[in-house]
């Protein structure tokens, strides 16, 4: 089968392990290699230099994530570097620091995403970065005491947020002397925030000056309550719970990815055929419903688009309903497969979502007609909420922001996983940068979808009947060798969903990170806004389409 | 300005007003000026509760409804017939909702505003003939009193963007004013094409001059509404108005979803529901305009008895085109707005106006 996965560009030349090695020099104190990647270990004030190198001369433009642990001894800092010319080539830059003076470079002048995710390891496990920019709290409130995920400290102390340390929400007046700006709470509750946001807004008239995206309030442990399930059946729930709106199996996947390589588990090629398309299947009714609520905020209310595309993805709910049993959280997924094969009668499930592919391409058109070819909606969103393909890779963006902003980046197909490469589809791009381009690569990505799961259906429909194996041989209680880590991605509804694992040698992961690509989309968003009016804030934010259940964790 | 087209029939003066038709038959006349004055009250009063009474089914019932066969969707159904007693329901929940003023509120003008938006829309009623005999007043002036009263709800919307002491409110606020502005010029200016036309500011003679026959084919009289002897005029008012009552495409004052509800953000309970009232008495003022000055006010097939029909359909079916942008159009941004409003209609306005004048004054 032919697959339409070439790439615009090639892929530059690999860069191999010495090479690595020579360009990091001396300065790599030792080797920590993961299971994903080559590991330098390096002194803590050498990082700026060392993932500056890396980045100009290696061609690592990609800071993937960056994971803060505590272990007995010492602090360790992960930046997990990735190429978006081609993601398989990886590497792991480990600054450890001492357990008294837990002070490290700031990775932040060479990669803007470092800021967010510097002070969220700050926040959880208690790293100080020399030479942040701006080291306050990001999850949790400002006055909170102690770091969470650090080993020492006390769950069972009580902690009191005062409010009235916290600068006055409501406060009548927050005029400079000398200057004519306005500051603007646009949430918590605010009818376009699209969960509990806070955008914490200047104004100059109407014209934006500063955005600080203020996040945390959905934050529900979602890093430690995995830490403390096993890896075989307790985690899986919850991914279902980051990104919460219908990409439940896209995220379930990040999981069963990492998990299944850090356990060496090998899941049959029948399962990968269900997984891909029932994740295919989450995909479509996520986008439809980033249609909607994009439009929710263009048009300003719930008006027949939001309607449409609701009632559309209704249909792929009730498929997916009768694939896993459930509408939002599925837990459908299983280390080494699936939890059950479709539905009986197999033919009616089958049936049942041709006809929703069949009504696909209509509907589509009804959207076109009806949004994106409208003259005002253009005028809207044509060269608004600008996201230079510069600026989103320092930002970290991926999937349909990054896309939409020309980046060729999609790790179904530069980073291929469960049937995607024996499949013909497209990856969508478009050069606008703008929030137009953006709803244009989702519409688009809905249709590639389409084509996904009719190859799926295809393949399964003519599955032998004795073959059909949707679950591999997986031991009961899994105990990964100790001190393996792990990093792996997946392409989620809103991007690169990658999961980070540490194991101990026990049935727990010691640590378990979680990247979530609404995090960097959502930080890129004062870049987008700078001098915009207001409308085009809203708008922006809903073309980068946040969860803020993803966002938090 | 206005040249006086001496070849329409002046028949203003045989008009019968509602007042003293009530006068006339419950023989309050005979009571002199306290007699006649109460005529007059007992007549708007009747006029007035018409249009809330329709704005009540509009509000809870009607907009729902609407809105709802746009969206794929059934809206209201349990209560009464077609659900229609949700306006009882609706009505008792609004009122019983506790009002939550905002401790900075800069009162009195806080509680002024929302009587002020509502009434202001209501007196413009005043002047509109409705057919059937219902017509309150018929000053010489009736256009331009129309155009005033209706203005002054900026006032209120201003008002209470300022008065709320909320961030949200006050951008409301200050868009509805940049946003009338701009818009009260092109509709004024458009609306002063029609007088060209008819010769006169008096609604009723507006009204008389569009009862002649504009063509005859065959055998059916196309009368000679305004809309189809200028539709260039008709779509100007029509998109001025739109914006000019704050609807989709153009309703930034309030804008959900960017400033939250804009001048209303901080009113709730019966303010809320006054202010609501008053934005729907607007649409409806837009539209009885509309049908006063482009589509012949109550004319329409069948006896002169059936005015009032007429005249309500052809209000509500403004009203329908108010809800269908709604559900279809998305919403312009406000420097965007303000360009279409400067750079577009006022241009567009004088265009019109100066070229009906040349075309009227070559005819007559």
């Amino acid at each position: 089968m032919s697959t339409g996965l070439e790439r615009q560009r090639q892929p530059p030349v690999e860069v191999t392990e010495e090479e690595l090695a020579a360009v990091i020099g001396d300065r790599a104190l030792a080797r920590d290699d993961h299971l994903n990647a080559p590991g330098f270990v390096v002194r803590p004030d050498d990082v700026q230099d060392v993932l500056s190198d890396l980045k100009e001369q290696a061609g690592f433009d990609h800071l993937s994530c960056l994971t803060a642990q505590q272990y007995e001894d010492r602090y360790e800092s992960i930046y997990h570097l990735k190429k978006y010319a081609d993601p398989t080539q990886e590497v792991s830059v480990v600054v450890p620091t001492s357990i008294d003076d837990p002070v490290s470079q700031s990775a932040e002048p060479v990669f803007r995403t470092a800021d967010w995710h510097e002070r969220e390891a700050f926040d959880l496990v208690g790293i100080d970065y020399e030479g942040h920019p701006d080291p306050r709290r990001i999850l949790l409130p400002e006055t909170w005491q102690g770091h969470p995920l650090s080993l020492d400290y006390d769950q069972e102390k009580p902690q009191i947020v005062t409010l009235t340390e916290h600068a006055n929400p409501i406060q009548p007046d927050h005029h400079k002397d000398e200057s004519d700006t306005m500051f603007l709470n646009v949430g918590p509750h605010h009818p376009a925030t699209h969960g509990v946001l806070h955008v914490k807004t200047v104004l100059d008239g109407e014209t934006i000056v500063d955005v600080d995206p203020d996040i945390g309030y959905l934050h529900r442990c979602e890093e430690q309550m995995c830490q403390q399930g096993t890896y075989r059946h307790q985690i899986m729930p919850y991914p279902d719970r980051w990104d919460y709106v219908s990409a439940g199996l896209l995220n379930e996947w990040a999981y069963a990815r990492t998990a299944e390589d850090l356990a060496d588990i090998e899941v049959p090629e029948y399962a990968q055929i269900i997984r891909t398309m029932s994740a295919e299947l989450c995909r479509i009714a996520s986008h439809m419903l980033a249609l909607g609520t994009f439009c929710l905020d263009v048009y300003g209310d719930f008006t027949a688009i939001f309607q449409y595309a609701f009632r559309d993805r209704e249909v792929v709910q009730d498929i997916l309903e009768d694939l896993t049993g459930q509408r939002l959280m599925f837990n459908y997924f299983r280390l080494g497969g699936v939890a059950w094969d479709l539905p009986e009668p197999r033919d009616e499930f089958i049936e049942k979502t041709r006809d929703f592919l069949d009504e696909l391409p209509a509907k589509v058109d009804e959207y076109n007609d009806l949004v994106t070819s409208n003259e005002i909606f253009q005028v809207r969103t044509i060269d608004t909420g600008i996201l230079e393909p510069e600026v989103a890779k320092d930002y970290g963006c991926t999937g349909p922001v990054a896309r939409g902003s020309g980046i060729d980046y999609d790790l179904r197909r530069d980073d291929p996983y469960g049937y995607y490469d024996e499949l013909d589809w497209d990856v969508i791009t478009m050069d606008g940068c703008d929030n137009y381009s953006r709803v244009l690569v989702r519409m688009q990505e809905v249709e590639e979808s389409a084509k996904i799961i009719e190859q799926c259906l295809d393949l399964l429909e003519d599955w032998p009947e004795d073959e059909r194996e949707i679950q591999a041989n997986v031991p009961r209680t899994l105990k990964p060798d100790a001190d393996t880590e792990i990093y792996r991605a997946v392409e989620g509804a809103k991007g690169e969903l990658g999961i980070y694992i540490r194991s101990d040698g026990t049935d727990k992961p010691a640590r378990f990170k979680i990247r979530s690509p609404c995090f960097h989309n959502l930080s890129a968003l004062e870049e987008m806004v700078q001098d915009e009016y207001i409308p085009d804030l809203i708008a922006s934010l809903g073309s980068l389409d946040i969860v803020l259940g993803e966002v938090d964790r | 300005m206005v040249g006086s087209v001496t070849t329409l029939p002046l028949q203003a003066d045989d008009t019968v007003l509602l007042p003293e038709r009530i006068g006339d038959l419950t023989g309050l006349d005979a009571y002199g000026v306290g007699g006649e004055l109460l005529a007059a009250f007992i007549a708007a009063f009747i006029v007035g509760n018409l249009m809330l009474a329709m704005t009540g089914v509009a509000g809870p019932w009607a907009k729902r409804k609407i809105t709802a066969a746009f969206t794929d969707r059934i809206a209201v159904t349990h209560l009464g017939p077609a659900g229609l007693l949700i306006i009882v329901a609706d009505a008792v929940r609004l009122l019983s909702k506790e009002i939550i003023i905002p401790e900075n509120a800069d009162r009195p003008a806080y509680d002024l505003a929302p009587i002020v938006v509502a009434s202001s829309a209501l007196l413009g009623f005043a002047v509109i003939p409705m057919g059937s005999g219902i017509h309150l007043a018929d000053p010489e002036v009736g256009l331009a009193f129309v155009f005033a009263v209706a203005g002054i709800a900026s006032i209120g919307l201003v008002m209470a963007g300022y008065a709320s002491a909320n961030k949200y409110s006050m951008l409301g606020g200050l868009r509805a004013v940049a946003q009338n502005v701009a818009y009260e010029i092109p509709l004024v200016v458009t609306g002063m094409s029609v007088v060209i036309f008819a010769g006169s500011l008096q609604m009723s003679t507006i009204v008389e001059a569009q009862a002649q026959t504009l063509v005859s084919i065959g055998g059916i009289d196309i009368p000679a509404w305004y809309a189809l002897v200028n539709p260039f005029a008709f779509v100007l008012f029509l998109v001025a108005n739109f914006a000019e009552v704050g609807r989709n495409p153009f309703d930034t004052p309030e804008a959900p979803t960017e400033i939250v509800a804009g001048y209303q953000t901080e009113y709730s309970s019966v303010y809320f529901v006054l202010i609501y009232l008053g934005e729907f008495l607007h649409i409806f003022l837009g539209g009885a305009l509309i049908a006063t000055i482009f589509l012949g006010g109550p004319a329409g097939p069948g006896p002169a008895e059936l005015g009032i029909v007429w005249f309500l359909i052809k209000i509500w079916g403004i009203f329908l085109l108010t809800q269908w942008l709604r559900s279809a159009v998305p919403r312009v941004r406000i420097d965007q707005l303000i360009e279409i409003g400067w750079k577009g209609l006022l241009v567009l306005s004088f265009a019109n106006l100066i070229l009906t004048a040349v075309i009227v004054g070559l005819i007559a």
